[in-house]
């Protein structure tokens, strides 16, 4: 059986150039829809499990290809079509906000960085949890207090910035210049990481934290 | 869990290294997620066809069904099945 496999959307520009395949190695196709450009590989589906992280690594490289000239909308892994008019449809009832988008976030990039809590260590003579759970709360806190430092940090040189705490720490997200990926990194690191906690930055990515809520569910001409 | 990974080298206009695992989160929970069709599938069999508003599963789920197929199967049948 095979599913149509969408990489990403962008604006068109004669000067962009594409890669030849995709997933799987299947070639890579352009739907041409006004302005906006969407790549595409019809799949053989399902992928196998021993395919699955090549799969998505490939998938990466396709929109990684395109990212570095020009801002795209990812679309996610596993997100498939059931023919080539289902993308025409979608492409026809989301121009509007995936033109926008695009125009919007044309000279930005995503930059990351994530502050990790390392798991504390439970003292040698400590008789119940409550140790632990101190040293969880306490991690916790601090790495609150890290994202916020690191926003401070940051927010000059950045057009939007989201902090999201999540399980392990906070993760903040950083819509900067194309181009200042350097400059973000720089004044992440002015910020001192302090045990237990661990920090990585990661960047640039497509905006995709970012997205209108239009653009991040859109609109789907005949759902299932 | 990421000692499962090699860390890969992506060349761009900054090259660094990128860990897959920072590749997978992105490719699996950063853009647009088609409400309407979207099959996830492990061990080369159809697992769930979800209809509407559908979330794609997380960096965790995505590697544990890589590790376990089977426990996921059943996880998430259970989980869509009225």
């Amino acid at each position: 059986m095979s599913r149509l496999l969408a990489y990403c959307g962008f604006l068109q520009d004669e000067k962009i150039t594409l890669p030849n395949t995709g997933v799987n190695g299947r070639p890579i196709e352009v739907l041409v829809h006004g302005a906006l450009r969407f790549l595409w590989s019809e799949v053989e589906w399902p992928f196998q499990q021993a395919e699955l992280q090549q799969s998505a690594l490939n998938f990466h490289r396709v929109i990684q290809h395109v990212f570095q000239q020009t801002a795209v909308v990812p679309f996610r892994l596993l997100s498939l079509f059931d023919d080539l008019a289902a993308l025409e449809n979608f492409a026809a009832e989301n121009e509007e906000s995936f033109v926008a988008d695009l125009e919007r976030l044309r000279e930005y990039v995503q930059m990351e960085s994530v502050v990790y809590i390392i798991a504390p260590r439970i003292p040698a003579d400590a008789d119940s949890g409550r140790a632990y759970l101190q040293q969880k709360a306490a991690a916790i806190r601090l790495s609150g207090e890290h994202a916020a430092e690191v926003k401070g940090a940051v927010n000059g040189l950045s057009r939007e910035v989201h902090v999201r705490e999540v399980k392990t720490g906070s993760r903040i997200f950083a819509l900067v210049k194309r181009g200042d990926e350097d400059r973000f990194r720089k004044a992440v690191e002015t910020v001192p990481v302090k045990e237990p906690l661990s920090r990585r930055i990661s960047g640039p990515w497509p905006a995709a934290e970012f997205l209108s809520e239009a653009v991040k569910t859109p609109q789907v001409a005949s759902p299932r | 869990m990421p000692s499962d990974f090699e860390p890969i080298t992506l060349t761009g206009s900054a090259e660094e290294d990128v860990s897959l695992l920072d590749i997978i989160d992105h490719v699996l929970n950063a853009g647009v997620v088609i409400h309407g069709s979207l099959v996830i599938s492990v061990a080369g069999v159809d697992l769930v066809y979800v209809g509407l508003n559908v979330v794609l599963t997380s960096v965790e789920t995505a590697l544990r069904n890589l590790k376990a197929p089977e426990a996921a199967e059943s996880k998430i049948e259970r989980r869509t099945r009225p």
